[in-house]
């Protein structure tokens, strides 16, 4: 489906954030990852902060006066099928999130490059991309170690 | 399903109407009916303004600052509810939901520039204009105040007006549009939350009956319209014949010029924007395109490339790049003067006629069209069609655009696409249109800026919004003083 205005842009990024949250807050509960709860509470807090970032740009820099529309954006190489972590174990789960976190930042990048006539928006994405490049540093200094149940790696 | 009906808000109440027409709301892009109105009478204007200028006396003596204060309650309720008022206006109006908001943004815009009353209402003072004679003016709020507003922009119109009233000390009336009642009712309930002292703001719904209630109304002290231009122009003299102050915003007919040095590149988004923006439907959306000299071929080709790619659709979807005509009514005039521009002998090159939207078959769409091979004479090229109809007239010099832009019957905005700045200082100096954009599709100012057009576009003197606005709202009081 194409992205074709500004709308639909900031609607998508809002779509993202509330899918991270919801696995950041059930991982954030999940008792095998108990150790990183901290970690994916801030993730998922930071996703809400994202969300209300997003929506207050939706309602404060929309302008009629450049309301263009949007060209060759689409939604397909951004969308990750939702996962249960309870599913999942913890190998898994870190893998997942730094699919998240790469994806999160792929799609504010691309999408600041598309609402340049906007530069505000632009500004606003690059604000929501500079926290999950944070997460995806968290991410890479976690050892894969042992679980209490689902043993991958070590 | 019982509809909802609209009410009206009088004294600080809801109440009904004690009119017995009755009117249907309609969600122009699948032509269902989702509410009603009654259409208020002489007597429901009656109690609005009594109640008006009975809030008067106090609210004048309520200092500017705590005045303002109100208008920044204003602000913090519109935006907890700005994608409820957002969604609203695009189910009763049909315009894309981003539309929608940027309008709700401009409404929101105008509500900040009013809180700055405590320094746009100062007056002004001069010691010694004679020997120990100081000399000072006040401004000073002057009554009830109403506005008369159109179906286009039902959210943002009425607060070209209303803040500005209200942080000067008056106290108003509004009739919103009959077609569009759902939209201010939200806005209202907003209000309604803000906690104004009752009757120092009111709305009642209504036609025509409301609208010459109101012109008539001899405790009015002014009244806002914007409209048609034949409206505009009654409004105009029926408030001169009982001595009210006016300001009627009427119609367009919007030129785009675009010169053969113009960056089509970079100006094609706005160009296209400007004509198919609110499907057309705004006093400031471009009609005619006219292109000067040997550029015309090429801007055609990619202004219909781009035209093509618009998908028009229900404007509650983020798909939607254009949404329907507001109305049936507005959909057949625009369908009626597509048939006009044929039978004339323009060019069609681009056919909105038969648009149909998956989903929407009851909607009431019209495509981008565009007609080529326009003569000045032509009556697409003279009035103004309101929808997704431009009229490309081709003008050999930008003599002939400036000609083609200072003979319409409007001199509402003008646009022009160059990379000359000797070119675009000619057009803003000779263009009679008073709202001009230079590489800019539609020249809407901003809410510290006037908005309002000459000739036939606009009757009246002062413009909605701007710094002047606040001099609409009050009467400067001139005092000289001496003391023995």
């Amino acid at each position: 489906m194409p992205i074709t205005n500004f709308g639909g842009l900031l609607n998508f990024a809002e779509e993202i954030e509330k899918q991270d949250m919801a696995f950041y807050n059930s991982v954030a509960d999940n008792q095998d990852m108990s150790d990183l709860c901290d970690l994916f509470q801030g993730f998922a807090k930071d996703c809400k902060k994202n969300i209300v970032h997003i929506l207050r740009t939706r309602r404060e820099n929309v302008t009629e006066m450049i309301l263009e529309p949007i060209r060759d954006f689409f939604r397909k190489p951004f969308v990750l099928e939702a996962q249960n972590d309870k599913e999942m174990d913890r190998a898994q789960i870190l893998d997942y999130s730094k699919k998240l976190e790469t994806r999160a930042i792929d799609y504010y990048t691309e999408g600041a490059v598309k609402i340049k006539a906007l530069p505000e928006v632009a500004q606003a994405l690059k604000l929501a991309r500079k926290k999950r490049i944070a997460h995806t540093t968290k991410l890479s200094g976690i050892q894969y170690k042992t679980g209490r149940k689902k043993e991958k790696f070590l | 399903m019982t509809l909802p009906i609209m009410k009206n808000y009088i004294n600080g109440e809801w109440v009904e109407s004690n009119g017995t027409t009755m009117g249907d709301v309609t969600n122009p892009a699948t032509g269902k009916k989702i509410a009603q109105v009654v259409y208020g009478t002489k007597d429901d204007v009656e109690q609005a303004v009594k109640a008006a200028q009975e809030a008067f006396v106090q609210w004048r003596e309520t200092p500017p600052l705590t005045r303002a204060r109100y208008i920044f309650r204003i602000k913090e309720v519109f935006e907890e509810n700005f994608e409820e008022i957002a969604q609203t206006l695009t189910m009763e109006n049909g315009k894309v939901i981003d539309e929608a908001r940027a309008e709700v943004r401009r409404m929101i815009e105008n509500v900040e520039h009013a809180t700055a009353a405590t320094t746009l209402m100062c007056g002004y003072t001069l010691e010694d204009i004679a020997k120990g004679i100081d000399s000072y003016g006040h401004r000073q709020p002057m009554g009830v105040f109403a506005g008369i507003v159109p179906y286009n922009f039902p959210a943002m119109v009425p607060w070209w007006f209303l803040p500005y009233a209200l942080v000067t000390g008056n106290t108003y009336v509004l009739k919103p549009s009959e077609q569009v009642p759902m939209t201010q009712t939200k806005i209202f309930e907003c209000l309604d939350e803000v906690g104004f002292p009752e009757g120092v703001v009111n709305m009642v719904h209504g036609s025509k009956d409301v609208v010459n209630a109101i012109l008539d109304h001899q405790d009015i002290q002014g009244v806002s319209f914007v409209g048609s231009t034949a409206t505009a122009e009654y409004i105009y003299k029926r408030c001169g014949e009982t001595g009210k102050r006016v300001q009627a915003l009427g119609g367009a007919k919007n030129i785009v010029g675009v010169m053969p040095d113009a960056n089509l590149d970079a100006g094609i988004p706005s160009l296209v924007s400007s004509f198919y923006g609110v499907a057309g439907q705004r006093c400031l959306a471009g009609s005619i395109l006219a292109p000067v000299g040997d550029i015309a071929d090429e801007l055609l080709e990619k202004f219909v490339t781009e035209a093509k790619k618009i998908k028009v659709g229900d404007g509650l979807s983020d798909q939607t790049g254009m949404g329907p005509m507001a109305g049936k009514i507005h959909q057949d005039r625009v369908l009626a003067y597509i048939e006009k521009g044929i039978e004339e002998g323009a060019t069609l090159v681009l056919d909105g006629r038969s648009c149909k939207v998956e989903g929407c078959p009851d909607g009431y769409f019209v495509g981008p069209t565009i007609f080529d091979n326009v003569t000045p004479d032509m009556t697409i090229a003279r009035e103004e069609i309101f929808g997704p109809v431009v009229s490309v007239v081709r003008c050999n010099t930008f003599e002939d655009l400036i000609k083609l832009v200072n003979t319409r019957n409007f001199a509402n905005a003008a646009c022009l696409y160059t990379d000359s700045g000797a070119a675009a200082r000619k057009f803003k100096y000779e263009a009679l249109p008073s709202m001009v954009g230079i590489n800019i599709g539609v020249a809407a100012p901003m809410s510290f800026f006037p908005f309002g057009g000459s000739g036939n576009s606009m009757f009246g003197d002062i413009k909605a919004h701007g710094q002047e606005i606040f001099q609409f709202f009050t009467d400067t009081k001139v005092v000289m003083e001496r003391w023995f």
